[in-house]
């Protein structure tokens, strides 16, 4: 385990993580998904979590999100300790603090991409059905408002999942493998939009397979085997551009 | 077991709650099932039982030479006769006057035809010609025993006869007077069965009845040929046991049980096999992957048919199977609670292996339909695309961009409208759930309204008269007394008597009742739907007597009686909706009931009268021999539907069992092909309750959409299943108060409602972070 370099931060966007564990199943059956990992991400880094599948990376950042609860240890996001809340606190927090991007965009084929994200302003009853054309066109998608899923490329589908994590104007930004699902062009025009939300001061945490994101990343955290092998800082962060794989 | 019968057991395990709903359904339809059809034939079996044991006539001859139409019955064919005395004389009975019916037996011996069951003390004796038998019905009613007394009125004079036993009689089961009075008041009428000495001295003639009964396995054509050799020795009308008064009212309710038997398990099993097909394909779906890649690995498309339909199989064998068990515990219990509530002295409860079997074969076939399109499709998979997971997302409809204009509706709004059209099959099967339950409220509850409709329709605005009294002729001042009575608003004479109508060869026996021309007692409603005068030169009758005996408005009918053949013309014909009586004006049926003894007058109340003290005043008046009060009767009628509701309130709350199941199965459904979606908007940190009440707009409005095409076929099914109970004995309109359709679109919309809890529940113990990560996967 790898002792981090950076600051604590638990101000509003701020992340800190104490010898959290996490088992699934039990006895024979038990899979340790993480096994006492510590990490603090500062308010406003971009934070790449990079790991081979299986190694626990997704199970970290759904802990962060809150929509996973620890076996043990103690996990402050926003300025909140969030390990052992009830559901309901659980749902309430990633109200209030957390945005998710899928590596399937998850879309509701039945609403076009203007509802899919008013669709949560309305449900959640936080953010402002006014802003969503912006965020929309924040996203280049200006001229797609009124597309149905269907109708979308799988970039453009992803940058709705991308607006409709910014309907609640989260703190923190969680996205899990967002290129995954994407050809090398789109999945920059995505990364590009996740750098940009960085610089104007979310925190991002990018969980990745894929070594080459890891590049765009203030700080890079390695997991294998539920642990954190490695952590690194880039000096100087590569512009999107420049990444390829 | 192999691999597949494996999958197929834990696939349905991992789905125990949907699978149950399923099952559940075809559980109640095969029990319904079993326990009709084997309540219809316990006790088709428990009459025929008593019938063999008692004799019961096959055919009843009335009139003529009784000597030579027993002759003629016998040299046809018949295996045994008898001829009796039968009159229906004002009885005095534990202080209540009615008419009464007595009937003659042989005090010596027991009769070779409709012989009686003595429940308690002993037959008829010749040493005691003034001693009678009392049917149950009546004993029970005045709470007489062996030794109490009562009064026959005849030959001009009141004569106290004993009671010796108390019998039960195949002729009375039910104790109908005629098939004009099915429903009686059980105060207003009394059997007797007394020496046939006794009841010819009292009639003063001989033998009016010929009685015969059939070899065993007797055909129609020798039934036919009895009784057209009795109409040719000279009988007026020869009754089979068909149209016998009491076996037709009983046959006529177990019909009941046979038309439930076929169309309310049909409508339980249909939405069984919808449901199971709505699982299964949404199984189908989400095994497309590995459908995908069995094929690739060289898989029979026949053996992926065959686990898809062994997966149907058993959901039906388990369904069927707690139907069984269900029915059969079922049978038995409506078998002896209805001879119980009836009084049927023997009760047969067989069991029926053929029906044990067709319940299971329900089962299986409602499991293999239901699962037969989704194993087709199943075996129709192209490997390549459903490895690939290719489900295309359709291009939007017209629907979805229609929807999508209307900014002014919330966002969830649009798209619970949209997503109707998103699953087709799921809101069809949703919306069938909707209809089918709606068919089995509406015709139940149709059957509840009209009944009730037509029973105020029957005794409030045909049936006037508060009162029928009955009065000895030769006593003069009757009337003058009954309309100086204080509380006695208007008196009518009148008169009732049976006849035959007879046309051709078709003959009917019923009721003819006579009013003065511009009576107020009693309303004639037309087929036409308006209200007619008496006729002064002909007859009204009820409508069905047109079908019975062919013909039609302005024929001429001949009434027969003892007296003889009167030749009417029909000048109406009725919508009454109990009976089929003829009516005439009191001059015409003086010609064909000319019957001096006795006189009677149908008498109305001043509002507010004392019933109980008009009824009083009115027995002690001097020459009145018998008072019906036309309120007991519907109170009598109340009790005998008693039954009834209990039955239409069991049959509403399966409609809603039936709505719960089949919208609960195509909810759960909905919840796991859109688990992604909804784990999406919990993680955006949508309440709980806002995602299940999305959900249950979306699923309500499917419902919504069933509930117009099942309030139209509830309506059309309520009206076939009433017009399947009319006959010549009840003629039943629909008539749904106003209530009855928003009603039954409210229950179901509740029932819907209701199963959005389940559903509800899933989306609250959803494991977000597990399906997050199998997606990733």
């Amino acid at each position: 385990m790898t002792t981090s370099t950076t600051t604590a931060a638990t101000d509003r966007r701020g992340i800190s993580l104490r010898d959290v564990t996490k088992v699934y199943g039990t006895g024979d059956a038990a899979v340790h998904a993480l096994r006492g990992v510590d990490l603090e991400i500062g308010s406003g880094e971009l934070v790449v979590v990079l790991g081979p599948s299986g190694s626990g990376k997704t199970t970290l950042v759904n802990i962060i999100g809150g929509i996973e609860t620890v076996t043990g240890g103690q996990v402050d996001v926003a300025g909140e300790e969030i390990s052992g809340r009830s559901p309901a606190d659980l749902s309430g927090f990633r109200r209030d603090h957390v945005g998710f991007v899928f590596q399937f965009f998850n879309l509701i084929p039945t609403l076009t991409a203007r509802e899919n994200v008013e669709v949560i302003v309305e449900l959640t009853g936080k953010g402002d059905k006014a802003r969503v054309p912006g965020l929309l066109e924040a996203v280049g998608l200006a001229d797609r408002m009124d597309s149905f899923p269907a109708q979308l490329s799988g970039g453009q589908q992803q940058r709705v999942a991308l607006a409709r994590a910014l309907a609640t104007d989260p703190d923190i930004l969680l996205a899990d493998e967002p290129t995954g699902a994407l050809d090398l062009a789109t999945g920059r025009q995505i990364l590009g939009l996740l750098q940009r939300l960085h610089r104007e001061g979310r925190t991002v945490i990018i969980v990745t397979h894929n070594a080459s994101v890891a590049r765009i990343a203030d700080r890079v955290t390695t997991v294998v085997d539920g642990r954190i092998t490695e952590e690194r800082r880039n000096e100087a962060p590569a512009d999107v551009a420049d990444v390829t794989w | 077991m192999d691999a597949t019968t494996h999958k197929a057991v834990r696939d349905l395990r991992r789905q125990a709650p949907q699978v149950l709903a399923v099952a559940v359904t075809i559980m109640l339809g095969v029990a319904l099932y079993i326990a009709t059809a084997g309540a219809f034939r316990n006790l088709g079996g428990s009459y025929a039982y008593t019938y063999d044991r008692l004799h019961f006539a096959d055919l009843v001859a009335t009139g003529g030479d009784t000597g030579a139409v027993a002759a003629a019955a016998r040299s046809a064919g018949a295996a045994a006769v008898t001829a009796r005395t039968q009159i229906d004389p004002p009885l005095l009975v534990a202080g209540t006057k009615l008419i009464g019916r007595v009937v003659g037996l042989p005090a010596g011996s027991r009769p070779a035809v409709d012989d009686v069951d003595v429940r308690s003390g002993d037959y008829l004796s010749p040493s005691a010609a003034d001693a009678v038998l009392l049917e149950r019905h009546a004993a029970e009613t005045f709470g007489l025993g062996v030794g109490d007394h009562l009064q026959v009125f005849a030959a001009g004079a009141w004569h106290t006869v004993t009671v010796r036993g108390v019998v039960e009689s195949a002729e009375y089961l039910w104790p109908a007077r005629s098939r004009q009075e099915v429903i009686s008041d059980p105060y207003a009428f009394a059997v007797l069965f007394a020496p046939q000495t006794t009841v010819a001295r009292w009639a003063g003639s001989g033998p009016n009845q010929t009685l015969a009964e059939l070899p065993a396995a007797a055909s129609a054509q020798r039934s036919d040929a009895v009784a057209q050799a009795m109409r040719d020795a000279g009988a007026v009308d020869v009754t089979p046991r068909a149209d016998q008064p009491s076996n037709a009212a009983l046959r006529e309710d177990l019909n009941g049980f046979n038309e439930l038997s076929v169309a309310f398990p049909l409508l339980f099993l249909s939405a069984a096999a919808v449901a199971a097909y709505v699982l299964l394909a949404r199984r189908v779906l989400a095994e497309r992957p590995i459908i995908g890649a069995l094929m690739a690995s060289g898989a029979r498309r026949g053996r992926l048919v065959r686990h898809y339909l062994l997966q149907g199989l058993l959901i039906g064998l388990i369904g069927a199977a707690a139907g069984v068990v269900l029915g059969v515990l079922a049978t038995s219990v409506v078998t002896r609670g209805y001879t119980a509530a009836l009084g049927i002295p023997d009760t047969i409860v067989a069991r029926h292996l053929d029906l044990t079997l067709t319940g299971l074969a329900f089962g299986a076939v409602v499991g293999l339909l239901g699962a037969a399109a989704p194993a087709l499709t199943a075996a129709r998979t192209v490997p390549a695309e459903a490895m690939r997971n290719a489900t295309q997302s359709r291009p939007p409809g017209a629907w979805s961009r229609l929807v999508a204009r209307l900014h002014r509706l919330p966002v969830s709004g649009r798209m619970a409208l949209r997503d109707v059209f998103r699953s087709r099959r799921r809101t069809a099967a949703t919306m069938l759930g909707t209809v089918l339950a709606l068919i089995l409220v509406l015709a139940s509850a149709g059957m509840l309204t009209s009944m009730t409709n037509a029973l105020h329709l029957q005794f409030s605005r045909i049936q006037r008269a508060d009162a029928t009294v009955t009065a000895d002729a030769q006593v003069s001042g009757t009337d003058r007394r009954l309309r100086t009575l204080s509380g006695v608003a208007a008196i009518e004479p009148a008169r009732a008597g049976q006849v035959s109508a007879v046309k051709g060869n078709d003959s009917y026996p019923t009721t003819l009742n006579s009013f003065v021309p511009d009576t107020t007692m009693h309303g004639f409603r037309s087929v036409n739907g308006g209200w007619i005068s008496l006729p002064s030169d002909g007859v009204l009758a009820g409508a069905s007597l047109a079908d019975m005996l062919h013909v039609s408005v302005g024929d001429t009918i001949t009434l027969a009686t003892a007296h003889g053949d009167t030749p009417v013309r029909l000048a109406g014909l009725l919508d009454e909706p109990m009976g089929t009586a003829i009516y005439a004006d009191n001059d015409l049926a003086a010609r064909v009931l000319p019957d001096p003894t006795t006189a009677t007058y149908l008498v109305r109340f001043a509002d507010g009268a004392d019933r109980d003290a008009m009824r009083r005043q009115i027995t002690q008046l001097p020459g009145v021999l018998a008072y019906v009060d036309s309120h007991a009767l519907t109170r009598s009628l109340d009790q005998y539907l008693g039954l009834f509701w209990a039955f239409i309130v069991v049959m509403i709350a399966l409609g809603a069992i039936l709505a719960l199941a089949v919208i609960y199965v195509t909810m759960a459904v909905n919840v796991v092909e859109r688990t992604n979606e909804l784990a999406t908007l919990r993680t955006a940190g949508v309440p709980l309750r806002r995602v299940a009440g999305t959900l249950a707009t979306e699923n309500l409005v499917a419902t919504a959409l069933g509930v117009p095409l099942g309030l139209v076929l509830g309506v059309i099914a309520a009206r076939g299943f009433l017009a399947s109970f009319s006959s010549d004995l009840f003629r039943f309109e629909l008539h749904l108060d106003w209530w009855v359709l928003p009603a039954a679109a409210v229950g179901v919309l509740l029932a819907a409602a209701l199963s959005q809890w389940p559903a509800a529940r899933a989306v609250r113990r959803m494991d977000i972070a597990r399906v997050v990560r199998e997606r990733a996967a």
